[in-house]
């Protein structure tokens, strides 16, 4: 829709959910142009705000009678274009849902509407002695529905596993508007296991109203610990020194030099800022085995050369660590007016290798790139630095970005681990998978989306369409 | 519970011995519209509705390479056809393992396991197949190869086939290659046992061990006359149930961890009044723990699990007890999964026993029932093999149908429509 809506649509959404919960005004969209990848831009031409799975299905069933697309949308972190919607129509943001329905102890799961916040499970979880464990570092912001749409994971994914190791049911809407409810608190149920297939699908396949997930016992205790490197080599020895010995640390970080010093003006923590890496290393479990653990890991990394390995010796020494990690994103403004955030994969082992290939390419491009990331899920995030204005620097970051994600498959990985392809890596599907693979895939797509009016132009690149030089990232699809 | 392909309506078996001998046998019988039945170790040939369309018989597991180990990676790609044995050995080189009990491992196929969803005691600590499984290929019912997920233990590229083909017992594609998510090998393994008097004791206990400071990676509750010869086991109060009731606690983990867990759940055990538990015997645990995993697989007229919230679990299995005052049962407590192995085929036939008395009474507490087997095949309807009928199948089926259009693979046996 480049024009206005049809006002017989925009009516009919108002009859649905009333005249304050339908955004026609062109100031009012603006909000919803772009979400956590703002390289991209396109304003949807309503947006509405539902606050029920009936009022949901009757959106999407007014989109098919006016065969408009539409997208839903959680808090809008997507780091790769996820909720960006690519050809208008309308935007259906789950905020307002935003209810936990149900905390069931004994059973080990919760029930929660889409727009709840994914810390707020913890904290109303915080005196039983669980929680929800999949933590991404937007954990104060962006929504398990989001989650559930990215598969998203966060630090702790290490030991706890990623958003759909959690999930145990989903209530959703599907394109034609009805309602379905997939698995729940029970496990095993009969049948294809389409919990499995929506979950991480980016919004393609299906609208989730509701999700039953898994709480997961505290631990005992923690051992957090960080160690100092001269190199990042070392570092990355040390990673798999500590995995390779037999343990699996509750979450394994790295932060490379340059988000050190700016996590350091931002929080003044005292990190060493002539350190080259330092790995945050924490394990959980029983005190009885803790120390064990935790002295082994300070032999590991000073066996790879480290400098230094601190302990967090109190609860607030191990709050203050992971906040510095956490909130490292927010220190980046005092590095750079604007950056990009990449999300790549590959076998832990072939950390050295990829990381000298990203320093590589930044000195090539004349671009400063820093690293802070799941080092021990070998998911790397290394974020480049720009200035938006300069169109010029913006290409080199296109350009940078994608030989890093090439060297990340060359060395046998990933082109996302837990942000999504969204329209941002569409046209690195093509190199991840073959046509019949992708062909496969969007069959799957047909079966729930067969008009393909939900989330269209996302995830899969459009059947056919021919190689052409992006000057923006990812609108190949969209052509 | 151990089906030969005899039991399949097979007009022929192809023994596959390359991948691309996967595409090339489904590419010819769909041209000549003819079913296909995906056999591995053929231990779970007794899932599903009965085959009754006379096909062929593809026969995997002679695809059993090992492609890539990269044991520092914690990763490993295999064919589909090794078997669950040969696949511990190779990784117990590397002190790594694939932690999914199943029975006969020296048959089971890792890609039968996968299609048929097979979880055994440690679900409750380490999970289900769908956590390892991060990479996969297969074949659609046309013959075109596809593959999803990689080699990397985090990965949120394209749809996640892992997920929807685990469990789908072989409808959707032929499984030919896997790449898995390893855990270490903990240092040590441990049981500690009770004696239960009641149904409403059972309850109490696993109620208390959702507060309980140690970390079971198994919470069982087992009761009949198998389970009863099978040990010298604690004894408790005055029994109530018949066939006796013991719940074991399975801990894993360094030598002072176990050591602590055993201590402080007997600690824990004892202010609940049990005065009795012990930690089984390096003997006691010999015996005990293989006949744990191999349960389901073990004969019977009729062998069925209930799925039900875990707070159902000792009131599934009370009603199997009064359904069947000889059946052997075991809950993986902690998860709600109840398998019961019958002592004789219900006197009253399926419809009347499973269908109208038990199935609604797991679906009242969210879950359901289905059949593992039934050897005399009687009474097989969709309702009674899978349950569930308000389950959403008329979505599951238009998924069947993009991926088998011509409904060859494995047909009949799955819960389409």
């Amino acid at each position: 829709m480049d024009v206005a809506p049809p006002a017989q649509l925009v009516a009919r959404l108002r009859n649905v959910l009333g005249p304050d919960r339908v955004l026609t005004a062109r100031s009012d969209l603006m909000a919803y142009e772009c979400d956590g990848f703002t390289i991209e831009k396109n304003s949807p031409d309503v947006v509405v705000f539902p606050s029920s799975s009936e009022h949901v299905s009757d959106i999407v069933r007014v989109c098919n009678e006016f065969d408009v697309p539409f997208i839903p949308r959680g808090a809008g972190t997507s780091l790769a274009g996820g909720c960006l919607p690519v050809g208008g129509g309308v935007m259906i943001v789950l905020t307002r849902m935003k209810e936990i329905l149900e905390i069931n102890l004994r059973d080990r799961y919760a029930v929660v509407q889409p727009g709840v916040v994914n810390v707020w499970l913890t904290q109303a979880l915080k005196e039983t002695g669980y929680h929800y464990a999949p933590d991404p570092s937007s954990q104060g912001a962006c929504t398990i529905g989001g989650n559930v749409a990215t598969n998203s994971g966060g630090p702790h994914t290490l030991k706890y596993g990623v958003t759909v190791n959690h999930v145990l049911g989903l209530e959703a809407v599907l394109a034609d508007g009805q309602i379905v409810r997939l698995g729940g608190p029970a496990e095993d149920a009969p049948g294809l296991d389409l919990v499995g297939a929506i979950v991480g699908s980016e919004g393609t396949l299906a609208i989730v109203t509701r999700v039953w997930v898994r709480i997961t016992r505290n631990p005992q205790g923690y051992r957090t610990m960080l160690g100092i490197f001269e190199s990042v080599e070392d570092a990355t020895n040390a990673i798999s020194e500590i995995i390779g010995a037999g343990i699996v640390p509750a979450a394994l970080e790295m932060m490379d030099q340059g988000i050190l010093v700016a996590v350091e003006e931002a929080f003044g923590f005292g990190f060493p800022l002539d350190a080259q890496a330092v790995l945050l290393i924490e394990v959980d479990g029983l005190e009885a085995g803790l120390d064990q653990q935790r002295d082994e890991i300070d032999r590991f990394c000073k066996q790879c050369g480290a400098r230094e390995v601190r302990r967090a010796e109190t609860v607030k020494e191990r709050q203050q660590l992971w906040k510095a990690r956490k909130q490292a994103f927010g220190a980046i403004g005092r590095l750079s007016s604007s950056y990009c955030t990449q999300d790549g994969v590959v076998p832990r082992t072939k950390l050295p290798q990829i990381l000298a290939s990203i320093t590589e390419i930044s000195q090539r491009y004349d671009l400063k790139v820093v690293n802070v990331f799941h080092a021990g899920d070998g998911n790397l995030h290394p974020i480049l630095l720009f200035d938006e204005r300069d169109q010029q620097q913006v290409a080199r970051v296109l350009k940078a970005s994608g030989e890093i994600l090439e060297e990340c498959l060359a060395c046998g990985g990933s082109v996302t681990g837990e942000h999504g392809i969204g329209v941002e890596k569409i046209r690195f599907m093509e190199r991840m998978f073959s046509a019949d693979d992708l062909a496969v895939m969007r069959r799957l797509r047909d079966s729930f989306n067969p008009h393909n009016r939900l989330s269209p132009d996302k995830m899969l690149p459009t059947a056919g369409a021919c190689g052409m030089e992006q000057t923006h990232p990812g609108r190949r699809a969209a052509l | 519970m151990t089906a030969t392909p005899d039991e399949l309506p097979l007009e022929e078996t192809i023994d596959i011995r390359e991948t691309a001998d996967v595409a090339t046998v489904i590419a010819g019988a769909f041209a000549n519209n003819r079913p296909l039945y995906p056999i591995g170790g053929g231990t779970a040939l007794a899932w599903g509705l009965p085959a009754v369309r006379p096909g062929i018989g593809l026969m995997l597991a002679g695809l059993n390479r090992v492609i890539d180990y990269p044991a520092r990676d914690m990763t490993i790609t295999v064919e589909a056809g090794i078997t669950m044995q040969a696949l511990a050995q190779q990784l117990a080189t590397e002190g790594q393992q694939f932690p999914v009990d199943v029975p006969q491992a020296a048959e089971a196929t890792l890609g039968g396991v996968v299609a048929t969803n097979t979880n055994g005691p440690r679900r409750f600590g380490l999970g289900t197949v769908r956590d390892y499984v991060i990479g996969i290929h297969a074949v659609d019912g046309r013959g075109t190869p596809f593959q999803g997920g990689g080699r990397v233990v985090k990965n949120v590229a394209g749809y996640d086939f892992c997920k929807l083909l685990t469990g789908s017992l072989g409808t959707l594609g032929v499984i030919t290659q896997l790449t898995l998510k390893l855990k270490p090998i903990a240092e040590q393994r441990t049981i500690v046992a009770c004696a239960v008097s009641g149904w409403q004791t059972a309850e109490h206990l696993l109620q208390a061990l959702i507060h309980s400071q140690t970390t079971p990676m198994a919470v069982e509750l087992i009761s009949g006359p198998t389970w009863s010869s099978l040990t010298e086991w604690p004894t408790g109060g005055p029994e109530s149930v018949d066939g006796g009731l013991w719940l074991l606690a399975m801990l894993e983990g360094t030598e002072p961890e176990v050591r602590w867990m055993v201590n402080q759940l007997l600690g824990e055990w004892r202010e609940q009044s049990i005065e009795q538990a012990s930690e089984l015997t390096p003997e006691q645990r010999s015996v005990v723990w293989p006949a744990l995993v191999e349960f389901p697989a073990g004969e019977g007229p009729l062998v069925v699990r209930a799925s039900v919230v875990p707070s159902a679990t000792t009131q599934m299995m009370a009603a199997f007890r009064e359904v069947d005052a000889t059946c052997e049962l075991q809950a993986h407590a902690g998860n709600g999964t109840v398998i019961a192995r019958f002592g004789a085929f219900p006197a009253e036939g399926l419809s009347r026993t499973l269908v109208s008395r038990l199935q609604p009474l797991a679906a009242a507490a969210d879950g359901n029932i289905v059949i593992m087997s039934n050897p005399g095949k009687s009474e097989m309807t969709p309702q009674s093999v899978w349950g569930g009928s308000d389950a959403p199948f008329q979505l599951m089926s238009a998924v069947k149908r993009n991926f088998d259009p011509k409904n060859l693979l494995n047909p009949g046996r799955f819960v389409y429509h």
